[in-house]
């Protein structure tokens, strides 16, 4: 798979060439698996992620025998109920959207010409979090205690009615992973915007990029409101605290809009990703450059947009008004403009060139048939009146495995026919591509066809049994047979990619006479993804370049060498890919997996309730990642500049806006500041969905203490700011001097904002009033914490000699992260101090 | 090489440049504010101060102002956008790694999604000419 | 495709016995057309792209981008929304003041039902709803536990039924006939055993019943319903049951006063009769997994046979 140390043509290697392939040499033995290299955690991931599909596609043939007939006792209600849970929620969190992260982190790097992701520890942690939330979820299915509420786990029913440990290994089980899908997000943007090779300005990137750049940003806004519904539900099933308790003021609908607004985007996250494969492959097999790459832009960041206007479509019959039912089938009709638009581009692009026939094109296309029918019915359910009847039946269960499975796994197929021979140099066999491709395509239409109709007949969805006298075992019956068709063609495309290839010949390098970067790997291949980073003037530089291939071989572009032995890859600016720094990005390392288990233990454990385990871990995965930032992050390089080849020298270290680093903190905080605002537009919420809220004669926190909070919080932000340019001014003292009055103020800040609601009597289990307040306060009260624990971090960093008046990044970075807590502190305290006198 | 090719064609200034990437959403996004403000607004009036015969007549009022402020938003950005992409006579698919060709891809992308937003917030005012009412 | 569709029917929602899903069969059948053509035209362009390779002018191909992909589906998907939102009033409006008004609340898993006879007064039945053809009637719908979705699908759309709110839902049958409504919310153990039985009947007949729901049971006839009736109260079925006339009160469960004139029991899934009756009573949980009421499998067959008795005579 990659290239061991015994590979041919390692002796024939130049010194640099040498030295380049030691510093990126894949560890071997049981080290192997410390490695953090894309190549390596990607594949890993890719792996994993098929493995739980293959998981779900199980369940999926259990739901399927059980209806093959009416009335049918395969499976009890219960252990139906769980399976369908399982299903759906494995193919969602650990299939889908893990799958186009694992293909990201995979290829990204080699399609902008990037040695690795500039944070490789941080796909790594995120990939162990996947793999050890993945098993936990899905053992519970072999204990009988899985989640039973369905993918989507609407309270009241998982909040009152469903006391097994099922909700809570769902909860905090899939949070745990939603946390790594994050990471992941934050890795894939950074790399897109600062990874590019030099001269790949905007215009130029490989579409694929675009997609998971707008994907990317999509799970930034999409995944933390379902955090924040994640944490109140735990909150109430766990401390009684009452937000979907409609006796105590909570709502069950609140939990609907959080989740929907999760999951409607989460639709788009996981198809946008396919069809970036496909903007791949369409113009390698049709020769020639894809048309209208202006428009494609379009929809993807169209669709990205749109995508956040569609969430109450899943909510089209819970009795709200019209207006605000046709304001979101609009948005519903909207979104299918970019994607029609997208189609055409691809298929005005099959006519211009001269199509060649493969597997991988027989898969897009199939794909592209069976999305149309998906995407068609789509528009069908975005008709209001119309999806009042066709919501939660087996329309709903036929029109989303169109989209799902010609929209995504049939791409993904494709993909794997397309990539394969660049991972593993081996072909994968076109004639059992053939096979797989009709047995995939005959049995799903012959599976999900029927459902629409058995949908309309009146057959709802989640149902464990029918009765026989409805007429709808016949279609049932077809459905089955179709599953089981659908699920060899799997099996036939599985034992493709398994079975042995030993004696197989290697392929010709750039199998297909692709344009892209990603193609520039050798057979077999080199750990350090390319030889040297090119520079790059076209779309489709292996096209049109000329002597590009010879020029990187040579090793005539940048970084071709590795002098100090250590893993270096360029960073480029945002928009235009001018040079700007060479970053050193770490090694392979088991401080990742620690980071994971424990940070693991914290959910596991809490799921059991076995606190007091579960903080232990927590303080060991604090401390872990502290390691892990201590000695990872940011050190200080020998050299301020280092010569990169072609007479360019560029430093070493940034901090600010040209940092990596800085971006990281960026785009972390945006995602937190979602979650945070979920939580806001949960008190509001309750607000509009109720007339007393604030109830009458509840007192609040009242305004003298989240005032103290707000000023000290204010005046610790300024201590940070003074820190900030104290330690550039080298004004040691000064600075230790801020840090301190930063952390004194920050902890009477924090304990301001707890004691308002606290002084107060408010108590979080009576009404649902009190327990958003004290959300709310809490929420900030952690974040004042964690920005103490940054203040003191700076202080030793500096105090160590790891930071300094021009290595500042760290304090950089906190600053920027204060920003994001200032803005927190302030809303937190003007909704809770202020509404309350505002809305009596 | 490129490099030095793009830095001689200095055809735009610098804040032009930086701020061309916010140019690509700016529509969207006011999209996205116009339909966030109307959902809003009509849920809360829906909520807390509809009659007993639901008339929503004062949220069509204000939905029709947010519409035609939203509109002449990003019909702004996209005549920008259009400029943009128009400036000098290159028509091809913008793949060059000129600056120039840089500026008109954005141009383009901006101009065809401030098409796009104004369909869709079109569709969002719709709505309101439909549905009068808070039932 | 019809040789598919053997079966009653009565709950399809593409035979239409009400003014709402009339007009969503309609709805339906246009987008079908409309989206079969759509279907065949970009597969068959994209099929024509492989199949006939090579080199097509640019220029065409641009403006296939433009009209197929942007301008075209604009103006269908416009005219689509303004088709759709100009239904969405009507199925909105609240039928008119007079009209008949039924509160139905979802209960795990059965459905109480209750129709408001006059100011302040009810009369309660369970897991079956009979309206008369051809007027506007509203539903009032409520949850007592979990979230459930009442969905007649002949009549019209679904609407949830959510703790802590009341949605509303108005129907408009047309057309007399037996059908069958169902919970289409996931809502628990037995989401698919939650169904309920709908006849749509003449006006005078619905009065007729509806009269006949308001008057609380008669003495049983008959030694075996008599002894049944005892057996009941004995048994404590009263403690959860209600059986108008009588000192069982309960409601927990679903009420009995009229239950023997239901056409079928245990919230539809199977006809009311005597063989189905003992099966409930003394092996509730085979019959419907996870549902509240306890099995009475320790009745003996007299025992057991006297309480059927008793309630099929409950008219």
């Amino acid at each position: 798979m990659d290239a061991s140390s015994d590979a041919p043509g390692d002796d024939r290697l130049d010194v640099k060439a040498k030295r380049l392939l030691d510093a990126w040499r894949t560890p071997t033995g049981w080290r192997y698996w410390s490695a953090v290299n894309n190549s390596e955690v990607g594949l890993w991931y890719v792996v994993a992620s098929f493995t739980f599909f293959l998981f779900g596609g199980i369940l999926a043939l259990l739901m399927r025998i059980q209806l093959a007939l009416p009335d049918n006792d395969f499976l009890t209600a219960d252990q139906y109920n769980q399976v369908f849970t399982m299903h759906g929620s494995v193919m969602m969190f650990l299939f889908a959207v893990p799958i186009l992260e694992a293909i990201s982190i995979l290829l990204l790097p080699e399609m902008v010409g990037a040695r690795d992701l500039p944070f490789p520890r941080l796909s790594a942690y995120g990939f162990w979090c996947f793999v050890i939330g993945g098993v936990f979820v899905c053992g519970s299915i072999f204990f009988g205690v899985a989640p039973e509420g369905g993918w989507f786990m609407y309270p009241p029913m998982t909040t009152e009615y469903q006391t097994g440990v099922g909700v809570d290994i769902w909860l905090l089980g899939l949070s745990f992973i939603e946390v790594a899908s994050i990471a992941a997000a934050v890795e894939l943007i950074v790399g897109v915007m600062k990874c590019r090779p030099p001269g790949m300005q905007l215009n130029l990137i490989p579409l694929y990029a675009w997609y998971i750049l707008v994907v990317a940003v999509m799970i930034l806004f999409a995944f933390p409101p379902l955090i924040a519904g994640d944490l109140l539900m735990e909150l109430q099933r766990s401390l009684d605290w009452p937000f979907f308790d409609a006796s105590r003021g909570g709502d069950p609908l609140l939990w609907q809009h959080l989740f929907w607004i999760f999951g409607h985007p989460e639709v788009y996250i996981v198809f946008l990703p396919s069809i970036a494969l496909i903007a791949m492959i369409v113009p390698t097999f049709a020769r020639t450059p894809m048309v209208g790459y202006g428009w494609i832009v379009l929809a993807a960041v169209g669709t990205g947009f749109l995508s956040f206007g569609l969430w109450v479509h899943h909510m089209f019959t819970t009795g709200l008004p019209a207006i605000s039912i046709g304001i979101f089938s609009a948005a519903s009709q909207a979104v299918a403009i970019p994607t029609g638009i997208q189609l055409f581009c691809f298929i005005a692009t099959l006519l211009i060139g001269r199509v060649t026939k493969s597997v991988c094109l027989l898969f897009t296309l199939g794909g592209l048939a069976t999305f149309i029918i998906g995407g068609l019915t789509g528009v069908m359910v975005a008709v209001a009146p119309f999806d009042y009847q066709a919501h939660d039946t087996y329309f709903i269960v036929g029109h989303l495995h169109y989209v799902l499975i010609g929209g995504t796994i049939f791409p993904i197929v494709a993909g794997v026919y397309y990539y394969y021979p660049a991972v593993t140099g081996k072909q994968l066999s076109e004639k059992l591509g053939r096979y797989a491709f009709w047995l995939m395509l005959v049995g799903f239409n012959v599976s999900f066809f029927p459902m629409h109709l058995s949908g309309l007949l009146g057959m709802p969805r989640r149902v464990y049994t029918y009765p026989a006298e409805l007429g709808l075992g016949t279609l049932n019956l077809i459905s089955t047979v179709g599953a089981f068709v659908l699920a060899i063609g799997f099996v036939v495309f599985l034992f493709d990619v398994l079975r042995s290839k030993k004696n197989q010949p290697l392929v010709a390098r750039n199998l297909w006479n692709a344009g892209t970067l990603e193609w520039l790997g050798e057979v077999p291949d080199k750990p350090w993804g390319v030889r040297s980073i090119p520079i790059v003037e076209s779309r489709y530089p292996l096209w049109d370049q000329d002597h590009f291939v010879e020029d990187v071989d040579a090793g005539r572009f940048y970084l071709p060498d590795a002098e100090e032995g250590l893993r270096e890859t360029l960073v480029t600016s945002v928009v235009d890919a001018k040079p700007i720094q060479c970053l050193r990005v770490p090694g392979p390392t088991f401080l990742t997996h620690f980071a994971a288990i424990f940070t693991g233990g914290v959910f596991i454990f809490s799921t059991y309730h076995w606190y007091v385990a579960a903080a232990i871990s927590g303080v060991l995965a604090f401390i872990t990642i502290l390691v892990w930032l201590w000695t990872g992050t940011a050190p200080i390089p020998e050299k301020q500049d280092k010569d990169v080849g072609r007479g360019l020298t560029l430093p070493i270290y940034v901090s600010g806006s040209k940092a990596v680093g800085w971006w990281a903190m960026f785009i972390t905080m945006l995602g937190d500041m979602t979650a945070f605002i979920s939580l806001i537009f949960g008190y509001f919420f309750y607000w509009t969905a109720h007339d007393d809220f604030p109830p009458n004669g509840s007192s609040g926190p009242g305004w003298i203490w989240p005032s103290v909070a707000m000023l000290t919080i204010l005046l610790a932000y300024s201590a940070t700011l003074a820190a900030r340019r104290w330690n550039r001014q080298d004004h040691a003292a000064r600075f230790y001097g801020a840090i301190v009055c930063g952390v004194v103020l920050s902890i009477v800040g924090g304990l301001a904002l707890l004691y308002g609601p606290l002084a107060h009597q408010m108590d979080p289990t009576a009404h649902v009033y009190p327990a958003i307040v004290w959300v709310l306060a809490i929420w900030t009260a952690l974040h004042v914490v964690l920005g103490v624990v940054m203040h003191l971090y700076c202080a030793a960093r500096r105090a160590a000699g790891r930071m300094t008046a021009r290595c500042d990044a760290d304090i950089v970075n906190v600053t920027l992260y204060w920003h994001f807590l200032l803005l927190t502190t302030a809303i937190t305290c003007l909704v809770i101090a202020g509404f309350p006198m505002v809305a009596k | 090489m490129a490099m030095t090719e793009t830095s001689n064609h200095n055809e735009i200034n610098k804040t032009d440049h930086v701020t061309s990437i916010w140019w690509i959403v700016a529509a969207p996004a006011v999209w996205a504010v116009h339909f966030l403000a109307s959902y809003l607004t009509a849920a809360i009036f829906c909520a807390k101060f509809a009659d007993s015969d639901g008339s929503a007549g004062e949220v069509q009022l204000a939905v029709m102002a947010y519409t035609v402020v939203a509109i002449v938003i990003i019909a702004g950005v996209g005549w920008s956008g259009r400029r943009r992409h128009r400036d000098g006579h290159d028509r091809s698919p913008h793949d060059g790694a000129t600056t120039a060709d840089l500026r008109r891809m954005i141009g383009l992308s901006t101009f065809l999604l401030s098409l796009l937003s104004a369909v869709a917030t079109v569709f969002t005012a719709l709505v309101f000419y439909f549905v009068e009412t808070c039932h | 495709m019809s040789f598919l569709l053997i079966g009653d029917h009565s709950q399809s929602t593409l035979d239409p016995a009400g003014h709402g899903a009339a007009q969503i069969a309609d709805l339906f059948h246009w987008m079908l057309g409309g989206g079969v053509l759509i279907w065949l035209i970009v597969v068959g362009l994209a099929v024509y792209s492989v199949v006939v390779p090579g080199g097509h002018r640019p220029r065409l191909t641009k403006t296939l981008v433009i009209g197929g992909g942007a301008v075209f589906p604009t103006l269908v998907l416009t005219s689509l929304l303004c088709y759709a939102l100009a239904m969405l009033p009507e199925l909105h409006r609240p039928p008119p003041q007079a009209s008949l008004t039924i509160d139905v609340s979802g209960v795990r898993w059965w459905w109480r039902v209750a129709y408001r006879t006059g100011e302040n007064q009810r009369v309660e039945t369970a897991n079956e709803i009979r309206l008369p053809v051809d007027q506007p009637v509203e539903f009032k719908l409520t949850s007592e536990d979990v979230i459930h979705s009442f969905w007649i699908p002949a009549l019209g759309g679904k609407v949830d039924m959510i703790p802590g709110r009341e949605t509303r839902l108005k129907l408009h049958p047309n057309r007399v006939g037996t059908f069958r409504g169902v919970c289409a919310e996931y809502c628990g153990t037995a989401h698919a055993q939650m169904a309920f039985d709908v006849l749509v009947m003449p006006q005078a007949d619905f009065e007729q019943w509806l009269r006949g729901q308001q008057r609380d049971v008669s003495e049983p006839s008959g030694p075996a319903a008599t002894a049944g009736r005892a057996l009941f109260h004995r048994k404590g079925c009263g403690a959860c049951h209600t059986i108008r006339g009588t000192d069982a009160g309960g409601r927990v469960g679903p009420d009995l006063t009229h239950f023997g004139s239901r056409l079928s029991l245990g919230a539809a899934i199977k006809p009311n009769d005597a063989d189905n009756l003992r099966r409930w009573i003394s092996r509730t949980h085979d019959v419907k997994p996870g549902v509240q009421m306890p099995a009475f499998e320790m009745l003996n067959r007299d025992e057991l046979d006297s309480i059927v008795a008793y309630l099929e005579q409950l008219n």
